[in-house]
């Protein structure tokens, strides 16, 4: 596990880089897109695991923070999502240079999933596996948004008046939120070799893709019943751990590489 | 100011961001943000970074760190309780500071945790000069009480909800959260045991005659312990805490800090603090 600083000098990202075990070492990079604000915070644990257990089977992996989150530079307010997408461009190159692979693979977690999805269309990628992806911008909202009204508007979860969404201590700015909206995975098929759409919810949004998805011939859709509630914050700052979704990725990427 | 990222020690290794000033001034303390719970080195709502960024603005170099085994550092050997190893590795990074930097006094700061961390290192540590902690040991006093049920005494729901819960009739909504089965779901390791009172006053006194001033910030995610503002001095009035005291509560802050106006102004008010503190010449507050 290396962590380290990288891109340009001015809004320098940070990373860390898992390189492979051993002497099994793959010709494919694993790049880990995060998800956002706590869903992030909750999946910290489980993309440490998931990228050991990727180098156990000798892929090299990088996972790292998007500008204005983690430990990259800027501000959230500040950031519009190109700036994500040039991020995502410049980890995707770390990536072949620092471990001298010939292709990238992504993961994406959540919103993660939703940007490296949209990626595609600019940054080379082999493989890509949405992890309980958020299917469009507007869906996003709408989910956070359903909880606000469930739970009602209070100093940490509401719409300021400048139109910026706090939700459970991390901002979503009205320009950030604008452009998001303008992504819909439905409408935008990923480009990449093979697309794997791994899903720990059985609800409308996944249903809504993998309908739309079903007859594309790179597209596979795994449901697997276990907690994927990543919107849920408890007051300890506990972190989810899907094991069986972590397994199945590390052994869909296995099967389908050779070394 | 400038980031850079170091692993500390070889066994195990502790990732560390050091948010440096332009011009570093050795005779100030540096401070070190610990982890809290299993949250990474960025801290709950990312505070960490705002405070370490703001701290390295205004002079004051600062470094988050993860202990062993949390965020991205390495796992350590060993059945070494967090309360004994959290102290071997402050000291790791107080020791490579100190060496590579010439730095010999350090604030630290934590939150539930990290503030334990913060109170065990300062009690053995005489490198220490001050430390934050937000939601540090606090215990309830007869004022506690009557605050606590004093409402409840008159009101009528909280009657209904009893008598509901004799006759067997009252139900317990679970949240979605406690539907999680335990295998999924990963909560600190450290189990958060407050020690006796007249033990964490016995640790304070030794803090404060130490020289070391404490600045103590309580949610209101402590309502189970603390529901009134001045409840850390009553609590603590056998100890003389020689003007190097300051406690603060703020009952609309959560445990987590998701509150939007203070997750701004705490940053603030905790680097103005250390400014205060970081004069070697300085009375505390």
């Amino acid at each position: 596990m290396k962590p380290f600083f990288f891109g340009s000098s001015a809004n320098p990202l940070y990373g860390v880089y898992h390189p492979p075990d051993g002497n099994l070492t793959r010709k494919e990079g694993v790049l880990l897109l995060s998800a956002f604000g706590q869903e992030y915070m909750r999946a910290h644990r489980a993309y440490r695991q998931l990228a050991n257990l990727l180098n156990k089977k000798g892929f090299p992996v990088l996972r790292f923070d998007y500008r204005g989150t983690g430990d990259s530079a800027g501000e959230l307010e500040d950031i519009v999502l190109d700036d994500w997408r040039a991020d995502i461009d410049a980890a995707a190159e770390e990536l072949r240079h620092t471990a001298q692979v010939q292709s990238v693979s992504v993961v994406g977690l959540r919103l993660g999933a939703l940007m490296g999805a949209w990626a595609s269309e600019k940054v080379d990628i082999d493989r890509l596996c949405l992890w309980d992806p958020v299917i469009s911008g507007t869906c996003y909202e709408e989910e956070l948004i359903a909880i606000l009204g469930t739970e009602g508007p209070s100093e940490t979860n509401h719409i300021d008046d400048k139109g910026t969404l706090h939700y459970n201590g991390f901002p979503l700015y009205q320009p950030f939120r604008e452009a998001l909206k303008r992504i819909d995975l439905r409408s935008e098929y990923p480009v990449a070799n093979q697309i794997l759409h791994v899903s720990s919810k059985n609800n409308t949004y996944d249903k809504a893709l993998a309908d739309v998805w079903q007859n594309q011939e790179n597209y596979t859709y795994q449901y697997i019943d276990v907690p994927g509630n990543w919107t849920f914050v408890d007051e300890f700052g506990g972190i989810l751990l899907p094991q069986p979704i972590i397994k199945f990725i590390v052994d869909w990427f296995s099967k389908e590489s050779s070394e | 100011m400038k980031e850079i990222v170091v692993k500390i020690g070889k066994e195990p290794a502790l990732t560390t961001i050091f948010s440096a000033p332009k011009n570093l001034d050795t005779n100030k303390p540096a401070v070190l943000i610990f982890n809290s719970g299993v949250m990474h080195h960025i801290g709950t709502c990312r505070i960490s970074v705002t405070i370490a960024r703001k701290l390295a603005r205004s002079g004051i170099l600062a470094a988050r760190f993860d202990f062993s085994g949390i965020g991205d550092s390495t796992t350590r050997r060993g059945n070494l309780p967090f309360e004994q190893s959290s102290v071997e590795e402050i000291r790791q990074v107080m020791d490579y500071l100190e060496q590579k930097k010439g730095i010999r006094k350090f604030i630290v700061y934590g939150l539930c945790s990290g503030a334990d961390a913060a109170y065990e290192i300062a009690k053995v540590e005489p490198r220490i000069c001050g430390i934050i902690q937000i939601d540090a040991y606090c215990y309830r006093t007869p004022k506690w009480y009557i605050k606590h049920y004093g409402p409840r005494l008159i009101n009528p729901g909280v009657w209904k909800r009893i008598l509901l819960r004799l006759v067997g009739k009252a139900n317990h909504t679970r949240s979605e959260g406690e539907n999680i089965d335990d295998e999924y779901l990963e909560m600190p390791s450290y189990i958060r045991v407050f020690p006796p009172r007249n033990e964490v006053a016995k640790g304070l006194q030794q803090i404060i005659d130490n020289d070391v001033s404490i600045y103590s910030i309580f949610t209101g995610g402590m309502m189970y312990t603390m529901n009134y503002h001045g409840q850390f001095e009553d609590a603590f009035r056998d100890v003389d805490f020689k003007g190097r005291l300051k406690a603060e509560w703020y009952p609309e802050l959560d445990h987590i800090l998701t509150h939007v106006e203070l997750q701004k102004k705490l940053p603030e008010y905790i680097c103005r603090w250390v400014q205060e503190n970081s004069d070697p010449t300085s009375q505390a507050t």
